[in-house]
């Protein structure tokens, strides 16, 4: 019998203890070996892993490419397809490759073939894709079945077109479809991080309410612990609570530990609102059971009457080169503005007629960069870093963008100075770096979506040792 | 405690956090280890709404207070100027933005 047959049969549900192994909260940076073997041998019904989040910027969902090296994804994959394989255990991982976008999957899947190809494992694998047509957004633009979350610009078909990849977190639905084609390991595109966690034990008849919450707390391993961290958690369901107890020893999970993870990464920590309802947990409740275990009952659930998709899309915005250089002089540092203004117009003057499209952004620490709000007021510093950021249509304008200010900002004159021999220190030549391509989030969304299957389209693939088999 | 019998906020808050909550938010959670210095700080004038957005400099209408006595938590949540990661951002996660929260007494 493969993974999820063998899950199915268990005769599980609320009067069983379900032992769900969450192994990573972002797969590709190291999972810690010591604690997932520790919940391997607590013998998990099945093992999840998050492999990606909205949170780490719009260049990975735009350029298609991921976050996490090469070397270290590859060596998370082998463990924990390794792991789960060993024992026979589903292994279901969401948001591929970062961003959940076709080549963000791709990439993974590659990484898991090759992977069985070096370890000869077979399995069966259900791969979910999460890109959603670009049609289906407009015609529900058209229809008025769409809405910004918050202070994002009205989307338009433009804004569609132009996005580099669109993705939609899919939620417990898709994976319970897959999970009904019986693979051993599921791979999915974009996904809520709760339905890597939940849909299972959804779909074996635990309460959806504490199967979301603990889906909720596991998805980002210990982090619910104190002290917090990356290891790995196991999270065991019953009929009206579940029990979270971290798998390194040093790490505990307190009822103030686990309350308190509430409240992590989210606007509201008593109302959590995912694609087929809200999870309510004001009247959840916390109890130790013993110094590093804490068990949790009270979520209540209510289920969405109008399934929602929320969409992500990432528009190409420019080629980025950075101008690094620092300075202690403080006249340089009493004349910040008026220095700025005037290379800006100095390189203005120069690049008349050569380049043309391009921003200067002067980021200088020790005087504010950090602060996204214009409250904050830091003391004079005695020394400060300037990041210039130069934003251009290619990236040998962005570069001549750089070079320029470089030398202007380097040479410029203002009254009183004294450093006549340059107004900055270089850390190293060069001091202009290419920085990549910026992009931007153009569409933060929620859609109404009425058939949610069509747009989260599973396929099956047998991969066996050597020689792998697409089968539908 | 000052001499005018207030409390550092960051000697009685045990963490005090900032990260984004999407990239169209910023949350800040102040954490407390005692019920009463939770109590204190929620009850203070210098935790209300109107004086976070004043040392924030926004606007009253885009800051909310979320106490979540559960945690022993205050959370502030502001929406961004900029949606995180684009150009003009300064903090793409939003984690160092608590800084006009460190001189608060209460």
């Amino acid at each position: 019998m493969n993974a999820v047959d063998t899950l199915l049969s268990q005769d599980l549900g609320p009067g069983k203890p379900l032992r769900v192994l969450a192994a990573s909260g972002q797969l590709g940076y190291g999972i810690p070996i010591p604690a997932f073997r520790a919940g391997m041998e607590r013998q998990p019904h099945f093992v999840g892993c998050d492999m990606g989040s909205i949170d780490v910027g719009p260049y990975y969902l735009g350029s298609g490419k991921l976050a996490t090296s090469d070397i270290i994804t590859r060596r998370d994959l082998k463990l924990v397809l390794q792991g789960a394989r060993a024992h026979n255990v589903p292994l279901l991982l969401g948001t591929a490759g970062t961003s959940g976008a076709a080549p963000h999957l791709a990439r993974t899947l590659d990484m898991i073939r090759d992977i069985a190809r070096e370890e000869r494992l077979n399995f069966r694998m259900a791969v979910i894709h999460a890109d959603v047509p670009r049609d289906l957004i407009k015609r529900m633009n058209a229809a008025g079945r769409i809405r910004a979350l918050g202070n994002i610009p009205p989307v338009d078909d433009r804004t569609i077109d132009a996005a580099a990849h669109i993705v939609g977190q899919m939620g417990n639905e898709a994976f319970m479809r897959a999970l009904a084609l019986r693979p051993d390991i599921i791979i999915a595109g974009r996904a809520c991080d709760t339905a890597v966690f939940a849909a299972a034990p959804i779909m074996l008849g635990y309460d959806p309410g504490l199967s979301v919450h603990m889906a909720k707390i596991i998805e980002c391993t210990s982090i619910c612990c104190v002290p917090g961290g990356r290891d790995a958690i196991l999270g065991t369901l019953e009929g009206n609570g579940f029990t979270l107890e971290s798998m390194n020893p040093e790490r505990a999970a307190t009822p103030m530990s686990v309350a308190a993870h509430s409240l992590y990464e989210q606007a509201d920590p008593l109302l959590v609102h995912e694609p087929e309802g809200v999870l309510d947990v004001s009247d959840a409740r916390f109890e130790a059971l013993d110094p590093r275990r804490t068990r949790v009952s009270g979520a209540r659930w209510t289920p969405a009457t109008q399934p929602t998709i929320k969409i992500e899309g990432a528009e190409w915005v420019a080629e980025r080169a950075v101008l690094c250089a620092g300075s202690c002089d403080p006249r340089v540092i009493a004349n910040l503005p008026a220095i700025e203004a005037g290379v800006r117009k100095n390189v203005d003057g120069i690049l008349a007629g050569s380049a043309s499209g391009y921003q200067i952004k002067f980021h200088v620490y020790g005087t504010g960069a950090t602060q996204l709000f214009p409250g904050a007021a830091l003391p004079t510093p005695g020394e400060i870093f300037f990041l210039v950021e130069c934003l251009a249509p290619d990236a040998d304008t962005a570069k001549a963008v750089a070079g320029v200010t470089k030398q202007y900002l380097l040479h410029h004159g203002f009254p009183g100075r004294l450093s006549t021999g340059g107004n900055i220190a270089f850390p190293f030549t060069p001091p202009e770096l290419l920085g990549g391509t910026s992009y931007r989030y153009s569409l933060y969304h929620v859609i109404d979506c009425d058939d949610l299957a069509a747009v989260f389209p599973i396929e099956i693939e047998d991969v066996r040792g050597d020689v792998s088999v697409a089968t539908a | 405690m000052t001499p005018s019998g207030k409390m550092k906020l960051v000697d009685i808050a045990q963490v005090m956090r900032s990260k984004n909550a999407g990239p169209l938010q910023v949350t800040l959670d102040l954490l407390f280890a005692e019920r009463a210095h939770y109590e204190r700080a929620l009850a203070s004038p210098a935790l209300a709404r109107a004086e976070i957005a004043r040392r924030y400099g926004v606007h009253e209408d885009t800051v909310q207070i979320v106490p979540y006595a559960a945690a022993r938590a205050i959370k502030i949540v502001l929406d961004r100027p900029i949606v995180a990661g684009s150009p003009g951002d300064c903090d793409v996660y939003g984690a160092q933005q608590h800084y006009p929260l460190l001189d608060i007494t209460v």
